[in-house]
């Protein structure tokens, strides 16, 4: 920028907001941001500029001596910023669609396009284009306009000072270049001095716009990001959360559509479960008449009818999801038997629970407790052969060879058959629980079937409590990157936890 | 894969199973050898070697104490007919295991574990004379 620029008379110090709106005008860029504190310096060269493209404007703002600093303000920094750039002549053509620009404006400020891009003078262009057209209308010539235009822009520039800031609210980005200007009469003489400095201060201001820039860029970014993270985390605890499982990881990617059907359907019975429950304590504790009981009870067990109806059909759909225990919680799985419970320890359990019994009904859960624990083993032998009918198919041939060997496909198909006899075994299995819970109500009186289903689904609860109590233990801290989900899940957790006590 | 025989069951081999199968005549006789093999024991299984399940209530009533008598169907000639026969009767395409006790047909697995748990298969092998108190 060279001090020689400065060449009119009477031209004041232009002020920071007038340059930058007049550089708005003349480039069709975005208007700056409210800090931006525009250039100043070498917008004196605007020689044959101001005379070939703007003398309206120059006449409007009325160059030459005048008493209204201001004004003059307004003019010099609209001729600033005109030749600021002359290589940007070019966009001076669009100068004809403006045949009015108020000279200056305190809030508008210009952007250079350089590293903005000049996509990114569009919308705040047309910010700018509406305040333009917010002014009043200014007639193309006529001193008036000296008038109209400060008045105009003062009235739509509240702010503006002559300070730096100059508040810009439609603005998105920093102009590139800034430059704290300060009018003052002072500086007004000795324009070599000032451009000095204020060239330091332009450039200064120019590296930190550019790096409020870069800063807020990288804001945004991590803002984006964290929303589809924070979306994804959501989307996952949603989908653990409806299966009713209380594992870390991605549990719902694994599960067939059969298994997550059933585990759904499953975390919905456990919770008509609770309810269940709660009509038997509140029954038993209201000591209602027989007639009513039964029917409470009665609902519970068809309630337990239900979940096996669940787990026939989701033996058909998966019968492995239904073996491996995975639907259950951890704690129940240490006592997992063919895909559920073992009838057997279940009356081992309740039996204590059920005093006082007659001696017929003693009689009858005992031989209950046998015939359950024969047909157990009867099962669990069967399994075991099948097993073992399994493993020999597989292992068939020789197991040195690879697979394109000898009968591969024929033993595949074989050990597929057999494999589809688990079906039946938990089927089974199934069956004597839900018999097994039949002969109970059989067996024993109302009150006492009452206290059975109660205290058969307090057992479960607690020990579905305990999972949970176990899953949430305090353990080492681990890396949110590796395991997001996993935090998630132990928070569900312990809020769950927290259910599970106040049944206590 | 071949089920190794243990010596608590009766087999019943299946020359004898053919005979009364050639007594019988043709298709609606074989339900007629079904019956007639049912009545020859106290507690008959209709079986087929290789099935894990029969296994299971083969396991079952010898666990009892009871003797059943046992035909393998995959080792007899008209075993398929038999099956065809047992599988109407039961009106299910999977009949196998088949139970009957002195005689009358108490059903497939399912139903002989419900009549275990409920208490009925006990009076009824009692009462067929395989078991003893």
């Amino acid at each position: 920028m060279a001090s020689n620029r400065v060449a009119q008379p009477g031209f004041s110090e232009p002020e920071s907001s007038n340059q930058s709106m007049v550089y708005e005008v003349l480039h069709g860029v975005t208007p700056p941001q409210p800090n931006f504190i525009e250039q100043h310096g070498s917008a004196y060269d605007f020689g044959e500029l101001e005379q070939a493209l703007m003398p309206k404007v120059f006449h409007g703002v009325g160059l030459g001596a005048d008493g209204d600093r201001k004004r003059n303000c307004d003019a010099i920094n609209f001729a600033a910023f005109l030749g600021v750039r002359p290589p940007t002549l070019e966009i001076f053509p669009s100068w004809p669609v403006r045949p009015q620009p108020p000279p200056t404006r305190a809030n508008s400020q210009s952007a250079e396009s350089t590293d903005s891009g000049s996509a990114q003078n569009t919308g705040p262009w047309k910010a700018a284009d509406a305040r333009f057209d917010q002014e009043s209308p200014i007639s193309t010539k006529g001193s008036d306009h000296s008038e109209h235009h400060p008045q105009g822009e003062m009235a739509s520039d509240p702010t503006r000072a002559p300070s730096s800031t100059a508040p810009a609210p439609n603005s998105q980005f920093k102009p590139l270049e800034k430059k704290k200007v300060t009018a003052s009469s002072s500086e007004r003489d000795g324009s070599k001095q000032l451009d000095a400095k204020t060239l330091r201060r332009l450039a200064q201001n120019r590296e930190a716009a550019r790096k409020s820039r870069l800063r807020k860029k990288a804001y945004v970014q991590q803002l984006e990001n964290s929303r589809i993270k924070l979306n994804q985390l959501e989307q996952e605890l949603q989908r653990a959360r409806s299966q009713g499982l209380f594992l870390a990881g991605g549990a719902g990617a694994n599960l067939s559509s059969g298994a997550a059907i059933f585990d759904m359907e499953h975390a919905r019975w456990l919770e008509e479960d609770q309810r269940h429950m709660s009509e038997l304590r509140a029954g038993l504790h209201a000591h209602l008449p027989d007639g009513e009981l039964r029917v409470i009870v009665d609902s519970c067990l068809g309630h337990y009818d239900e979940i096996f109806r669940l787990k026939s059909v989701a033996a058909k759909a998966d019968v492995f999801h239904l073996y491996s225990g995975i639907w259950t919680t951890p704690a129940e799985r240490c006592f997992l038997w063919m895909g559920g419970f073992r009838p057997s320890d279940l009356l081992k359990i309740l039996v204590p629970h059920l005093e006082p019994l007659t001696e017929q009904q003693f009689l009858g859960i005992c031989s209950l407790q046998q015939s359950s624990q024969q047909a157990e083993e009867a099962l669990s032998q069967g399994l075991d052969s099948l097993q073992q009918a399994l493993a020999d198919t597989i292992a068939a041939g020789s197991l040195s060879q690879g697979p394109d060997v000898g009968n591969y496909m024929g033993q595949m198909a074989i050990a597929l058959g057999k494999l589809a006899n688990y079906e039946g075994f938990v089927r089974q299995a199934d069956n004597l629980r839900q018999q097994t819970l039949h002969q109970l109500r059989r067996i024993l009186t109302i009150r006492q079937a009452a206290r059975c289903f109660l205290a058969i689904g307090e057992y479960y609860t607690r020990l579905r409590a305990l999972s949970s109590l176990w899953s949430s233990r305090p353990r080492e801290i681990m890396v949110p990157e590796a395991h997001p989900v996993a935090t998630a899940t132990e928070l569900q957790m312990v809020q769950h936890t927290e259910n599970h006590f106040t049944t206590f | 894969m071949h089920y190794s025989a243990e010596s608590w069951e009766t087999y019943v081999p299946a020359v004898q199973v053919a005979a009364a199968m050639v007594a019988g005549g043709g298709r609606g006789e074989a339900l007629e050898s079904v019956e007639r093999l049912a009545s020859r024991s106290a507690v008959v299984i209709f079986s087929v070697s290789s099935c894990c399940m029969c296994h299971a209530i083969k396991s079952l009533f010898c666990g009892m104490g009871v003797n059943p008598a046992v035909y393998e169907l995959d080792e007899d000639p008209r075993g398929k007919e038999i099956e065809k026969a047992l599988a109407r009767l039961l009106g299910t395409t999977q009949p196998l295991p088949a139970v009957f006790i002195g005689g009358k047909l108490v059903g497939a697995m399912d139903r002989v574990m419900a009549s275990h748990i409920n208490g009925s298969l006990v009076p009824l092998l009692k009462q067929a004379g395989a078991l003893w108190l």
